[in-house]
């Protein structure tokens, strides 16, 4: 069997600074790593080829920053992995990415089950997943904390708001996996020194048939400012602090 | 000229310690030192993470790295818990007279056997056998094909957790440092048994025991270089080891550092953080240019090790600075946290004990200045 998985390499929103006047981000010096759902779901994928049988593929698109993603995604179990790079690929929307994935994995052919994580560390739009799924026309699962392969049949478990949802589907199928799906292994050393030696695949979207207009983003971002959690330094004390609270609080439309 | 820049894999391979080190060694740390018990759970993973193999080479099945990312891997794991830090660092060590005077078939056997997930032991003090370590009481007989080993060995690393251990013995006291020779011998040989576990002041997640031999038997094959070589080898050992002592002492530095920079920031006396006072400021900047000045003699050691250049002075160098300079800083930390550090509710405390051994173990810090000073006058 074969299993996709498709990891972002997105900004490590540890080192990410905001300024406190203008709530604008400082990015310099910020590391990149593998979105950690995505490392949850590489971990699945792999668990799978090992008891299945078969192999665990990594498939990521971005800029030419992705290239240094590809060592720490195959230290992590799959057998290679496939890169689709441009610089117009850096930061592009879900739209953009599920067309230039969905390209991808039909390159790579043959497959059984597609694994995504269920949203990205940076935007979180959950969207990526669900679009590949539809320009494929296959089965998406999305919240998915658990599954199980009986031959061409899956059984996911979807974790929601309100309880636990069993659904069944036939392969091919894509699934959106969270954290519960299983922990990410700490790759050891030699894991890492194998990695460099396995193979990787880079295409451009050029190479897979996509033409600039197919990369054009569908959502224009207008501005991108971090929050700033600014308390009101009031201190209320006194038989009457419960009521001024109140008060303040009715005339903030707060309660 | 000092060229360390890690590569990609060298990076990676950071990442994984460190995320080894805050996830899975720093949550473990405080049990273990509170009870003294072997952290066997985090030990495994650090074995399956090759952290106790870090000297034995790719052709041996190990990761092959160079001198100045161990020191850099020793620095991160020490910094959540020299204690554990210790236990996979003295794998390695004891893997170092095999390195240094093995043939094929012995490096063979040892190295397959830690590649394995054993831990290892070096066995060169005793009772009477402390800094001076050419007056090694343990012996070992020459009977047709076997060596027979008697003696006792303390202080012993993993003395009650190895699975193989390398052992300084002498097969003719009346030769003294010349006698002195090297065996490995596999935990389950007959007559090699475990004495007392020490009750430690600080690394007490690591396991520190007694090895008794009473007529352990080994092949000849067992013997590391020739007889009389033992010396040689147990010196050159320590000098390769000398400065990852010292890279663990840097990161119990670093670790200090860190918590009095927080708590400095944090803990408010006369209506502000103590940080805004000149008097913390000072000691802040005084541990953090001691740590950094310890760090960088270690690494250069390191970098003259694998440039091939001699390192054995500076070596010495690294680990005297760098032990008595954990020694200061954790003081300092103690001194900032002022009640809470001494108080073993909180983490500063344990810092200041781990510390302790830094200037101790592999060489006292006094038996290193003799090196230094022996280097100095020789030229």
């Amino acid at each position: 069997m074969r299993f996709i998985v498709c990891y972002k390499w997105t900004l490590d929103e540890e080192d990410i600074r905001v300024d406190r006047e203008t709530r604008a981000l400082a990015l310099d010096h910020v590391r990149q790593r593998i979105s950690p759902y995505d490392r949850n779901a590489i971990e699945c994928g792999v668990r799978l080829a090992e008891e299945q049988g078969g192999e665990a593929v990594a498939l990521s698109v971005g800029g030419p920053e992705v290239a240094d993603s590809l060592k720490d995604a195959l230290s992590r179990g799959p057998a290679h992995a496939v890169w689709v790079g441009c610089p117009e690929l850096s930061g592009a929307d879900a739209a953009a990415v599920a067309k230039t994935l969905a390209a991808a994995v039909r390159h790579i052919g043959e497959y059984d089950l597609l694994i995504c994580g269920e949203g990205s560390s940076d935007y979180y739009n959950q969207q990526t997943g669900p679009r590949l799924a539809a320009l494929l026309g296959i089965p998406a699962v999305t919240s998915v904390s658990g599954l199980t392969l009986s031959g061409r049949v899956l059984r996911a478990e979807r974790k929601l708001e309100e309880g636990l949802e069993i659904v069944e589907t036939d392969l091919p199928a894509l699934v959106t996996v969270l954290p519960d799906i299983g922990e990410a292994r700490i790759p050891n050393l030699k894991q890492i020194l194998a990695a460099g030696k396995k193979p990787v695949v880079r295409l451009t979207p050029a190479e897979l048939g996509l033409g600039p207009e197919a990369l054009e983003p569908r959502a224009r971002r207008e501005s991108l400012l971090g929050t700033v959690a600014d308390r009101k330094r009031i201190v209320l004390r006194g038989e009457g602090a419960v009521a001024e609270l109140l008060t303040k609080l009715r005339a903030e439309g707060r309660c | 000229m000092y060229d360390m820049t890690l590569s990609q894999e060298e990076q990676l391979m950071l990442q994984s310690v460190r995320e080894y080190s805050e996830n899975v060694i720093a949550p473990a740390a405080k049990e273990a030192d509170a009870t003294g018990e072997f952290p066997w759970d985090v030990v495994k993973k650090g074995i399956e993470l090759g952290l106790h193999a870090l000297p034995i080479p790719e052709a041996y099945g190990g990761a092959g790295i160079s001198s100045v990312l161990m020191s850099i891997l020793a620095e991160e794991m020490s910094k959540a818990c020299a204690g554990i830090a210790t236990t996979l660092g003295a794998t390695g060590l004891s893997c170092y007279p095999v390195l240094i005077a093995g043939n094929e078939e012995q490096k063979k056997l040892y190295f397959d056997t830690i590649m394995a997930g054993a831990l290892g032991a070096f066995c060169l003090t005793e009772p009477g056998a402390g800094s001076d370590s050419g007056s090694v009481a343990a012996t070992a007989e020459r009977d047709g094909g076997d060596y027979v080993l008697n003696g006792s060995k303390t202080f012993i690393t993993n003395g009650g957790v190895a699975g193989i251990y390398t052992v300084f013995a002498t097969v003719d006291r009346s030769r003294g440092l010349k006698g002195l020779s090297a065996f490995m011998v596999e935990r389950g040989r007959a007559g090699l048994s475990v004495g007392k576990e020490e009750n430690k002041m600080g690394i007490r997640a690591s396991n520190t025991t007694d090895v008794v031999f009473t007529n352990v038997r080994v092949p000849a094959s067992h013997l590391l270089g020739r007889e009389g070589d033992g010396f040689k080898i147990a010196m050159t050992t320590l000098d390769r080891s000398r400065h990852s002592v010292g890279a663990q002492a840097v990161g119990i530095c670093q670790a200090a550092l860190e918590a009095s920079i927080r708590y400095a920031n944090e803990r408010k006396q006369f209506g502000k953080p103590i940080g805004a006072n000149q008097a913390i400021q000072f000691m802040l900047a005084d541990m953090a240019t001691q740590t950094e000045a310890a760090r960088w003699l270690v690494r250069r050691a390191a970098w003259l090790q694998d440039q091939g250049l001699p390192y054995s002075m500076e070596s010495a160098m690294a680990k005297t600075f760098a032990g008595d300079t954990a020694m200061q800083v954790t003081t300092d930390a103690v001194q900032i946290f002022g009640g809470y550090g001494y108080s073993r509710d909180y983490p500063i405390e344990k810092l200041m004990r781990d510390a302790k051994i830094m200037q101790i173990f592999e060489g006292t810090n006094q038996i290193q200045r003799v090196v230094i000073a022996g280097r100095l006058l020789k030229a």
